[in-house]
């Protein structure tokens, strides 16, 4: 690890004010970037964490939205959410392990965007709104490719907003090592229709799988899938997994969250 | 007596705790350096510049040594004298070490490897089996091929026939604690090693050579080990040797210890294997001929490689009568890390080619495997019917055979029958979820093949206050070795455990000897250390006797008493009384393991003194859309001859077993394309955690002696049980079998990806 500098500012617009710098960096539970800071694969001047920022904790209900602060843990999420959003607390129950759910944070998770994280799969299959210190920012345009997102330099996710579907579900396959996907699909159906987002499969991140979403709003049913399948040119093949076996573990995925949706 | 109770390992409570010392726990003088390699970028070619001026000049930095600046001889082979400490112009590996850092601390150390520059003229690397063949890439002239009957007699008369191939993966180590050393100098040359090795006394001499001096200035000393599984044969050396050449070019004590991607880099594996076989049997599933390949991927040096591989051919047979065989071995060299010992040595992959063979002969006749197993199996070493004793395919006689009784026995205890109609029903239904159950046999060899090596010696003393000092030349590992021949020592005086102490192994207390390896730790220390304690009862019996008026063999030694002619004396008090009588209370004990001959050219001889057996049953199931699968149960009955610590022995057997299931499901190696090993770190290698053992694990020992005259008629425990865990690929199979018509043809490691690509050949797809 690099020298740097650390603060911990109390409200959002202090940390606003601290990642001003030229090389500050924002920290959240630290669960990517600690490790990232060890291995000095990342040098920046002045850590400022938000893990103590009031505002940005909590899990809420408003209106037909379950709205999550930037800085809310995996297991609060999964605790506090379960009766609002079952599908996306149970989610953040099977993120990582212990240690990950107790101190890495939703906006930490999708300020990363990595390509095998679990809670850029629920935010896309939601159609969730990433409420940041400047603007509001829908999933569709939030994710940009992997590890790349719509965020400024600077830029703090706040809270995210997560319309409460009809029903909804996640199905992963673990990479048995790490217990990140080797592929992973959050399925939502909302009254006008189903979101389908698919997590570690692809190279160019989290994505929205259009045909499934077409067959399962007319027919919310694992069989409604059938025959349906993704192309395996921009799946990822690396030593867990071939594209090929990635592509086929996405339809099974998918019929599976279908079948689990509740 | 203290044989035979299931009393707990030694030093689980210092385990457990976080008080058992290692090597890296010892306290250090100060002024001690930290070493730590800069190795290869490159798999294959010509080193033909290296810039270290970074190196120097980065924090901490005290002495930057290559191959150029090694004083004495550049080897830490264990036989071939081809492994250099550091590279000198050839680069055989990526991750190989180019040059040595001395620092003054271990960040320090790593931090500067990082700085180096090496210019390799890079050729193209020899990594796959057909390139190799290509180059004529191997160790030995030639294939070593064991063969006996007439295999194409054999053939020709045959009413079935069938050939395939198998893939075997290699595994890594995974010892909880890394490889490290500590080397402390002495005065007029002498030097002082703390080793994490398996093998004191081969470190010894690497370590003797590297530093210009005879055995006698070098004194190696290993408390205990985090683990070895083999990996700690011949992989410590080079971090001893590097040590004691850096304390003796700077005068101060030197420490070096391998991150875990490091060792996963550097250091050697297990060896993967391709069996290739050709197979003659009849309607009932008897093997009549068989024609089998193993073609191993050795990596650069020669390290262990011929004895790993002469293994795996004497257990290509495992617990089946082969009257025509042909075994071929073909010794791989390539660029790669110097594949090793590894629990087994060898005997795993023999094995579970045959298991293979066996699993295929009986799903082309739609068989029950267990059946075909049985049809194949040695006569029963009891029971041979007036008939000539069976024998190995090299020449051994099998006449302790009990793998029909085991078989019977758990297939009773397990349930086999009716779990195999339910296994069968449930599959029947034809749902994503498709179970397997198969029980296999495992029939292991024990004793070093090198017949040298089986010899051990002692070291004990018996002090004036009745307290005993066990040394003796074989290394803990967690395994309970020490345990084990501490309750033969308190046996031997009838002492309680408390009364003796266990030590150091120490290469200045008991020299020359083996490595603890071959599951050989209880068999030859055991007996070394009762010859040592029986040498200073009788020179006790002897005086009491004397002093007594009665017979030597009426002195008892029973429950820390000590009874003689009517007297009966506290064992500290006879302790005493023997000292005041001048008669010494310390002695030396050897052994060495009767009645073996082998010669390796021809394959003929008896290499082993007897077998150990063990029977396992294992039930999995299989999504098979998805390819993952887990194990549902495991019944296993294992072969401890009358065991000298059934607590400890169970335990080897439920490690064994399971660490043979990881290697053979989801301990995977990756080598890019490049020679990169891209498993080298528990986020990529996945071995078996807690979690993943069965829910219902049964485990019992056999109960029964050894026939051989051993300790106290026990057998050896150490790897046997690790072949157990071929019953949980072969169950995989089985279930993957219930999928279509075509044989499943699972290789290993069988990853979700595996599975569900047999699943695909089942279907014919």
């Amino acid at each position: 690890m690099y020298n740097f500098d650390f603060v911990k500012p109390a409200t959002v617009d202090e940390a606003v004010k601290a990642l001003a710098d030229d090389e500050a960096q924002a920290l959240g539970g630290g669960q990517t970037l600690i490790p990232t800071l060890k291995q000095r694969l990342a040098s920046p001047s002045k850590l400022v964490s938000l893990t103590g920022i009031a505002e940005m904790k909590g899990v809420s209900k408003q209106g037909d939205a379950v709205v999550i602060g930037g800085g809310t843990t995996h297991r609060t999420v999964a605790e506090e959410a379960a009766s609002a959003y079952p599908g996306l607390a149970d989610l953040a129950s099977r993120i990582g392990d212990p240690a990950v759910r107790n101190r890495g944070t939703i906006g930490g998770s999708l300020a990363n965007n990595d390509p095998s994280a679990c809670y850029p799969a629920a935010a896309l299959g939601s159609g969730a709104t990433i409420v940041t210190n400047s603007r509001e920012i829908a999933a569709d345009d939030y994710f940009q490719g992997m590890f790349t997102t719509a965020l400024e330099e600077g830029e703090i996710i706040t809270e995210v907003r997560f319309p409460i579907p009809q029903k909804s579900a996640y199905a992963k396959i673990a990479q048995p090592a790490s217990r990140f996907p080797l592929v992973a699909v959050f399925v939502a159906q909302y009254g006008d229709g189903v979101r389908v987002a698919v997590t570690g499969a692809s190279n160019n991140g989290v994505f929205r799988w259009s045909e499934a979403e077409a067959a399962l709003s007319g027919n919310f049913a694992a069989d409604a899938l059938d025959g349906l399948t993704v192309a395996s040119d921009d799946m990822i093949g690396d030593l867990h997994g071939t594209a090929a076996y990635r592509s086929h573990l996405v339809g099974v995925m998918a019929k599976r969250a279908v079948a689990a949706a509740s | 007596m203290s044989v035979a109770q299931p009393l707990p390992h030694d030093a689980a409570r210092l385990h457990v705790t976080g008080a058992a010392r290692y090597v890296d726990d010892i306290p250090t003088p100060r002024g001690t350096l930290h070493l730590a390699f800069g190795t290869s970028p490159a798999a294959a070619g010509t080193l033909t510049a290296l810039d270290l001026d970074a190196v120097r000049e980065s924090p901490g930095v005290v002495a930057v040594m290559t191959a150029a600046d090694l004083p004495f001889d550049n080897d830490v082979s264990p036989s071939n004298h081809d492994e250099p400490l550091l590279a000198t112009d050839a680069v055989h590996y990526l991750g190989q070490p180019l040059f040595l850092v001395v620092a003054t601390s271990h960040g320090a150390a790593r931090r500067a490897a990082r700085l180096g520059r090496a210019t390799i003229e890079k050729s193209t690397p020899i990594l796959t089996i057909a390139q190799a063949e290509a180059a004529d890439s191997r160790f030995e002239d030639g294939p070593r091929v064991y063969a006996r009957g007439d295999v194409d007699a054999g053939f020709a008369d045959a009413p079935h026939r069938l050939s395939g191939v198998m893939e075997i993966g290699g595994q890594e180590h995974f010892y909880l604690e890394g490889q490290a050393a500590l080397a402390l100098p002495g005065d007029n040359g002498d030097m002082h090693v703390h080793s994490s090795t398996q093998h004191p006394s081969e470190i010894q001499h690497k370590v003797a050579e590297a530093i210009g001096q005879h055995m006698h200035a070098v004194r190696v000393e290993t408390r205990r080990m985090g683990g070895g599984f083999g990996g700690k044969e011949s992989q410590g050396n080079a971090l001893a040797v590097a040590c004691a050449i850096a304390a003796r070019a700077t005068g101060r004590p030197c420490k070096m210890r391998y991150d875990r991607d490091d060792d996963m880099i550097i250091t050697g594996k297990r060896h993967d294997f391709r069996i290739t076989y050709d197979v003659a049997y009849d309607d009932a599933g008897r093997i009549l001929a068989l024609d089998v390949r193993h073609d191993t991927r050795c990596g650069w040096a020669m390290d262990l490689s011929l004895p790993v591989a002469d293994r795996a051919m004497l257990h290509a047979d495992n617990a089946y009568h082969l009257p025509a065989v042909r075994i071929t071995s073909h010794r791989w060299k390539t660029n790669h890390q110097s594949a090793t010992a590894f629990r087994g040595f060898g005997g795993p992959q023999g094995m579970l080619g045959m298991e293979r063979i066996v699993d295929h002969v009986a799903h082309a006749l739609r068989a029950d495997p267990t059946a075909v197993r049985r049809a194949n199996f040695y006569a029963s070493g009891g029971d041979i019917s007036g008939q000539k004793i069976q024998t190995t395919p090299y020449g051994q006689e099998v006449d302790d055979f009990i793998g029909h009784e085991m078989l019977a026995r758990l297939e009773e205890t397990a349930d086999y029958a009716a779990r195999r109609a339910a296994v069968d029903e449930w599959n029947a239904r034809g749902g994503v979820i498709r179970k397997g159950l198969a029980l296999t046999p495992v029939k292991f060899g024990i004793s070093f093949t090198l017949t040298h090596l089986n010899q051990a010696g002692a070291l004990v003393h018996v002090y004036a206050d009745g307290s005993i000092h066990l040394n003796h030349g074989g290394t803990e590992m967690g395994q309970g070795l020490f345990q084990k021949v501490a309750q033969v020592a308190a046996s031997r005086f009838g002492v309680p455990m408390e009364a003796v102490r266990i030590t150091a192994t120490d290469t200045a207390k008991v020299p020359n000897t083996s490595a603890t390896a071959a599951s050989s730790g209880s068999d030859l220390n055991g007996m070394a250390v009762r010859n040592a304690c029986d040498t200073i009862r009788e020179r006790i019996e002897l005086h009491l006797a004397q002093l007594h008026q009665c017979r030597p063999a009426d002195v008892v030694f029973k429950n820390g008493r000590v009874t003689a002619g009517g007297a009966d004396y506290s064992f500290a008090e006879v302790a005493a009384l023997a000292h005041q009588a001048r008669i010494s209370l310390s002695s030396t004990g050897f052994y060495k393991t009767p009645e073996i001959s082998w010669d390796r050219i021809k394959g003929h001889g008896r290499p082993f003194f007897y077998f150990a057996y063990g029977v396992a049953a294992v039930e999995v199931a299989v999504d098979t859309l998805t390819g993952e699968n887990r194990m549902l149960r495991a019944d296993i009955l294992h072969d401890a001859g009358a065991s000298l610590n059934p607590a400890l022995d169970i335990g080897q057997v439920e490690g064994g077993f399971i660490q043979g299931a990881g290697w053979l499901t989801t301990e995977e190696l990756v080598w890019n394309d490049k020679g990169a090993l891209r498993t080298h770190a528990p986020s990529t290698y996945k071995i078996p955690a807690c979690g993943d053992r069965p829910e219902v694990f049964n485990v019992a020992l056999w109960d029964g002696e050894n026939r051989a005259d051993t300790i106290y008629k026990s057998k050896a425990v150490g790897e046997p049980p690790l072949m157990l865990g071929i019953a949980t690929l072969m169950a995989l199979s089985d279930a993957v079998a219930s999928c279509g018509e075509a044989y499943p043809d699972l290789h290993a490691p069988a990853t979700a990806e595996q599975v569900l690509a047999a699943i695909h050949r089942a279907r014919g797809a």
